[in-house]
């Protein structure tokens, strides 16, 4: 009985245009502050402070992409920046000892996501709340690397190690590849593929998602698993940058990542986000960080401004849940 | 109407159930059917065992004893997910939508369609053809929204649960379990629902209705199965019955024993 098929591309779509006007005003801010930056000190644009922010980029980046699966379905991690500071004790150990490149790699990149994965069992199967398991494996994992660092540096003489951290590709620092590759894998699987949508779907309606047959508890292992894994890339990169394991590497990092994240327009009330938006969120943070820096201001009001806007789009967030649940 | 269906068989039918909850009887002996091409419906107040039995024929509980037909078949589902393979698909109370997904995303949530050849073994989603059957089923049972594009939650309240009931007729080849899915509607918005549910039945799958709206089941049931303390008092017909006499039934006003019509033969 249906004539005229019915017309698909209606318009007023208010979420979608929501979503771009965010991510477009986003592109907006790191456009304007890079102009500014650029005007008002004159080292922002020089090439040695582009690969700079380039490899700081790149450990925030993976950082903040792997806290995006995470939030996405309503959790959190913030273990990331203690996992970071582990991963980069156990690696710089390793080296120091003479173990090969690959085996310490892919023998600390294991344990990374085996712990991440420890934080999922906790979360689903112990049923705990991920704001808790993750800060105490906060806690845990920074405490092992003082113990394990003997609160100190640490220092081994691999070259090849730290040269890649040093190296570039076409112009382009190594370590800022690590994070496009990164960044392109995990757009593919969040965006294109099932087990993309399923973490989507466990942060809208997590018993939906259970009822509908995804698995909700091996998809919670995975993206916790995902969270540490890239946790200890990070930590990998920044070990390599440094040439030496610190123990304090990656101390308040988790803000850097959350912010990243949430910036770029992932919902803390999950099922929301982006890599693209998560890129632009760590943008967004480097060149804050950056140029504030430049401008001789204390380092400490880049975290000032970085925590301010935390909260102000979460608020955000929140207010647009809030006016649709009225709605 | 005068049932033709006593010659046909059940699609979905349990004889004989009885489930207990430690000391509590929930349910003592039901016997329960429904048949192809009608929308049957579970009354009966608070406590009368409806949940019980839903979750029993949805897979969720399994009887004490008593056994599960499908089209005169044994039966026993070991999990929602056996009776979903089975195709009982059952549409909960409380919307098991995912408001941030859109109508392709929850009509296929977590039957996914796969891009064929390898992008399909890399997992990857084919959004173009999930699109195009979604599009094509809910205008098939004429529900009426602007763009399948549309997130859920930006989607009325009787949107949603046509969704929902649109989900369940795609995946539901032989039943479909509704519960409650008029509540917390509008009056509009109800009388696009039942219109729904109807327009699944003409399209050949049987329904089966839970609501505790009287005047809903009326308007949209073609039998009612009446329970009470556990037990099946009655069936009666919308087309002969009034709703005093279903109330009188579903409180035992009304003896067991005066139903409006019995034409079950176990």
């Amino acid at each position: 009985m249906t004539g005229a098929p019915a017309d698909t591309r209606a318009p007023g779509r208010p979420r979608l245009s929501w979503d771009v006007a965010l991510r477009l005003g986003l592109l907006g801010i790191v456009i304007v502050l890079a102009i500014v930056f650029t005007i008002a000190a004159p080292g922002f644009l020089s090439s040695q402070n582009l690969e700079n922010n380039e490899r700081q980029m790149a450990v925030i980046g993976i950082l903040a992409i792997g806290e995006t699966f995470v939030i996405i379905t309503a959790g959190i991690d913030l273990s990331v920046g203690s996992m970071l500071g582990f991963c980069g004790i156990l690696m710089a150990l390793a080296l120091s000892h003479g173990i090969a490149i690959p085996v310490a790699l892919v023998a600390v990149l294991a344990i990374a996501a085996l712990l991440g994965f420890f934080n999922g069992v906790l979360i689903d199967t112990a049923a705990l709340p991920p704001f808790i398991v993750t800060l105490g494996m906060l806690g845990i994992l920074r405490g092992f690397t003082q113990i394990f660092g003997n609160g100190q540096q640490i220092g081994f003489g691999n070259s090849a190690f730290t040269d890649f951290a040093a190296d570039n590709f076409l112009g382009v620092p190594k370590l800022f590849w690590v994070l496009v590759v990164i960044a392109l894998g995990a757009a593919f699987v969040l965006h294109l593929t099932r087990r993309g949508r399923h973490v989507f779907a466990i942060g809208s309606n997590l018993e939906g998602a259970r009822r509908a047959g995804i698995n909700v508890r091996a998809m919670t292992f995975l993206v916790y698993a995902i969270s540490g894994l890239l946790a200890g890339i990070a930590g990998l990169l920044l070990t390599a940058r440094q040439a030496q394991g610190d123990p304090n590497a990656g101390t308040g990092y988790e803000l850097d990542a959350i912010a990243a994240a949430v910036l770029g327009g992932a919902s803390l009330f999950g099922a929301r986000g982006s890599i693209l938006g998560t890129f632009l969120g760590v943008l967004l943070v480097q060149i804050l960080t950056n140029g504030l820096n430049l401008l001789n201001f204390d380092p400490q009001v880049a975290r000032i401004v970085e925590g301010a806007l935390l909260i102000a789009f979460v608020y955000i967030d929140h207010w647009r849940k809030r006016r649709l649940a009225t709605a | 109407m005068e049932p033709a269906q006593t010659a046909a068989v059940a699609v979905l039918a349990a004889r004989d159930i009885s489930k207990r909850f430690g000391n509590v009887v929930a349910l003592q002996n039901i016997d329960f059917e429904v048949y192809p091409g009608e929308i049957v419906a579970l009354i009966g107040d608070n406590g009368a065992g409806k949940s019980t039995l839903i979750k029993i024929l949805s897979g969720t509980l399994s009887p004490d004893t008593g056994t599960l037909l499908m089209r005169g078949k044994p039966v026993s589902f070991a999990s929602p997910r056996a009776a979903r393979e089975a195709g009982i698909e059952t549409v909960y109370q409380d919307l098991a939508l995912a408001p941030d997904l859109d109508v392709p995303g929850n009509l296929f949530l977590g039957r996914e369609l796969r891009r064929t050849g390898l992008l399909g073994m890399l997992d990857v989603m084919d959004a173009r053809g999930m699109r195009a059957r979604a599009q094509a089923h809910l205008e098939s049972l004429g529900v009426k929204i602007k763009s399948v594009d549309q997130r859920v939650d930006t989607l009325s309240g009787g949107q949603r649960q046509s969704v929902a009931v649109s989900r369940s007729v795609f995946w539901g080849r032989d039943v479909v379990i509704m519960d409650e899915p008029t509540a917390a509607l509008s009056v509009a918005q109800s009388a696009l629902v039942l219109g729904l549910i109807k327009r699944v039945r003409d399209s050949g799958t049987p329904v089966v209705l839970i609501s505790h709206n009287l005047p809903h089941v009326f308007e949209a049931a073609d039998r009612m199965i009446v329970l009470r303390h556990g037990s099946r008092v009655g069936t009666l017909y919308p087309a002969s019955a009034t709703m005093e006499q279903a109330v009188s039934l579903m409180t035992g006003a009304l003896g067991a024993v005066t139903e409006s019509r019995e034409v079950e033969d176990g």
